[in-house]
């Protein structure tokens, strides 16, 4: 066993760094750009950021658990039409529409835990097959081209309103969201078992973890949590098209891997990901304010995300066999 | 599954429109092949999507300064060959994980193009560009010889040549390999740069279609060429599949869209078919005892993390 897994939970070097990284923005992006720091900017931040973060959020414990789950971007989209569909063409009032698309989140991911937890399928392949799937799935309900708009104000308020007048609404979510898995993660028997199974599932299997189960834990609430963010990101925008989230799947991940999670299992952590979407998020809206080409930002991401992992493996003496 | 193939394949082919299917299929068959030599060596690449478009767009603009189409190609192969060395050198020789490394140059190079084109396409190709000037009749042929061609001389390369046993054999195990003297690292560094140099191929192929090259050309090609690939029946834990499978493969997916429209059906509903494909080839693998493999395959979740 290396040394450093004694600790799994804390890599703070890392996370150091990553901070400092995220100041670094915040100064920087101050000097450039026009409105930048302000409370306005910083509610603007957070509800750009809050549908990537909930995924983000989701894929902690599966990738700690040595998994994936490339279909949350698609279900993403999924669940946005479906909550459409539901609600002008099905006249399902939105209070019952709502807790439908995320039983429909809860169901599509128990397609993926069935696959990945009980048949043992990889889980690269199963949900590279269900990201197609559900994608598919929604271009075939709209015909590709419906899209659905009008929702109600109230409903709207999810994605577009304040709490106690400064605090964007799905900000609220996001927090709630961050500290339900902090405390699966971090403060859980079922979160420690999460990392064995990353670190090596034949050695959990051999302690009498039960790790089909917990597997299975992990993509059914990754399931709920893109159908959540699906609900949001309607509510953000005030429409739903089959093609919501495309690529959220890739941003999401990126910023878990940005956010000291290592993608073979068994090292992560919810606050390194939140650090990871800040990140992300501040660089898109920096770049914005700032006049600059926001191209840059995926060329930035595509460096840093290298950087952090090269920075991750220096400070800690990690070597990775190809 | 290759018998299930066999079975479905027959009602694709009747009534559909051959031609237009080989051609249009003829550069996804190219990108394919590289990516089995990559999964074969039990890693991957997301960033041939990207790759696909720089190359697309490299082909037009040096057609455009009015080069030759010999020196057109070997610009764009050229192209891939280097974005191929990027990610050869993150993977096997900085030993960053595949799919994390893959990731950064997806978005890094697809940005980059953006930056560099904002988002314009390359028009006012000169004639002699499409259908390499050959026409669209001998042009069309022409793209499926050289992608035959292409994919015939990998096929055979990978069962007899030295190189082509050693993706094998470092696919299956890397370490076991390097021990038995096959040069691992330089194999894991080979199929990358060669995977790019067939995604520039297969852009070029795809370039000379149209009478415009898309700056946006080649968004999610990955993930079609990787389920391409596995459907084919690639174990994605390396060391085990053939070329052969993913020309099934890329014959399935490839035809999906026709054969749907041929059935009476909507094409929007392709995607989600391909899906379920990709569910049933796997699941079908993963029940049937693990496919005919000539090692222990592993299909626990750990084997994920080799990917």
């Amino acid at each position: 066993m290396p040394p450093e897994r004694a600790q799994p939970w804390g890599n703070s070097s890392h996370e150091a760094v990553l901070a400092l990284i995220v100041l670094g923005e915040v100064v920087v992006f101050s000097l450039l750009g026009t409105n930048f720091l302000s409370l306005g900017n910083a509610a603007e931040v957070l509800r750009a950021a809050t549908p990537v973060g909930l995924l983000a959020l989701a894929l902690t414990p599966v990738i700690v658990s040595g998994g994936i789950d490339l279909s949350v971007g698609s279900l993403l989209g999924f669940s946005a039409v479906v909550l459409g569909e539901l609600w002008r063409d099905g006249g399902v009032p939105l209070g019952t529409a709502v807790p439908l698309t995320l039983a429909l989140g809860a169901a599509a991911g128990a397609l993926n835990a069935l696959l990945v937890a009980r048949l043992r399928m990889p889980a690269l392949i199963v949900t590279l097959g269900t990201f197609s799937l559900f994608r598919g799935l929604a271009e075939g309900l709209t015909a590709g081209v419906e899209n659905y708009t009008g929702f109600p104000a109230g409903f709207l308020r999810l994605g577009q309103g304040y709490l106690l007048g400064a605090i964007p609404t799905q900000a609220l979510v996001l927090v709630a969201a961050a500290a339900l898995y902090g405390v699966l993660l971090h403060a859980s028997v079922a979160g420690r078992a999460l990392y064995a199974i990353g670190f090596s599932p034949e050695g959990a299997r051999h302690a009498g973890l039960p790790v089909g189960r917990r597997l299975a834990l992990v993509y059914v609430l990754s399931g709920v949590m893109a159908a959540l963010a699906g609900l949001v990101y309607v509510a953000y925008l005030g429409q739903a098209k089959a093609d919501a989230g495309t690529g959220y799947e890739l941003t999401a991940i990126t910023a878990v891997v940005l956010g000291g999670t290592s993608i073979f299992g068994g090292r992560g952590t919810i606050h390194g990901t939140l650090l990871g979407v800040a990140a992300l998020a501040v660089l898109h809206n920096g770049l914005r304010l700032a006049d600059l080409p926001t191209e840059m930002a995926g060329v930035l991401t595509g460096l840093l995300l290298v950087a952090a992992i090269l920075a991750r493996r220096w400070l800690a003496g990690e070597r990775t066999t190809t | 599954m290759l018998a299930a193939l066999a079975v479905l394949a027959p009602s694709f082919h009747q009534g559909g429109n051959w031609r237009d299917i080989l051609v249009g299929n003829a550069p996804l068959l190219l990108s394919a092949t590289g990516m089995t030599l990559v999964v074969l060596t039990r890693h991957i690449d997301i960033s041939i999507g990207s790759q696909f478009a720089i190359c697309g767009v490299v082909a037009g603009l040096l057609a455009k300064a009015g080069l030759p189409m010999a020196a057109v190609a070997f610009g764009t192969v050229g192209a891939g060959l280097a974005m191929g060395g990027v990610n050869a050198l993150l993977v096997a020789f900085l030993g960053l994980p595949s799919i994390v490394a893959t990731l950064a140059t997806m978005v890094a190079l697809r940005e980059g193009l953006r930056w560099a084109t904002q988002g314009a396409w390359v028009e006012n190709l000169p004639a002699g560009f499409q259908w390499f000037g050959a026409g669209q009749a001998a042009g069309r042929w022409l793209i499926v010889a050289v992608a035959l061609a292409v994919f015939t001389a990998m096929a055979w390369a990978l069962t007899h040549l030295r190189a082509g046993r050693a993706v094998y054999a470092t696919g299956s195990d890397a370490e076991a390999a390097r021990l038995l003297g096959v040069p691992a690292r330089a194999t894991t560094a080979l199929v990358f740069v060669v995977l790019g140099g067939l995604n520039a191929l297969a852009a070029l192929l795809s370039a000379v279609q149209f009478i415009d090259v898309q700056a946006g050309a080649g968004l999610g090609l990955e993930l079609k060429v990787i389920a391409a690939v596995v459907v084919g029946g690639t174990a994605i834990t390396g060391g085990r599949g053939t070329a052969l499978g993913t020309l099934l493969g890329v014959a399935l997916l490839g035809t999906l869209g026709p054969a749907l429209t041929f059935l009476g059906s909507h094409a929007y509903w392709e995607r989600a078919l391909q899906g379920a494909i990709i569910l049933a080839a796997v699941a079908t693998d993963a029940l049937s005892g693990r496919g005919g493999s000539s090692r222990p395959v592993d299909v626990s979740p750990e084997s994920a993390r080799a990917a």
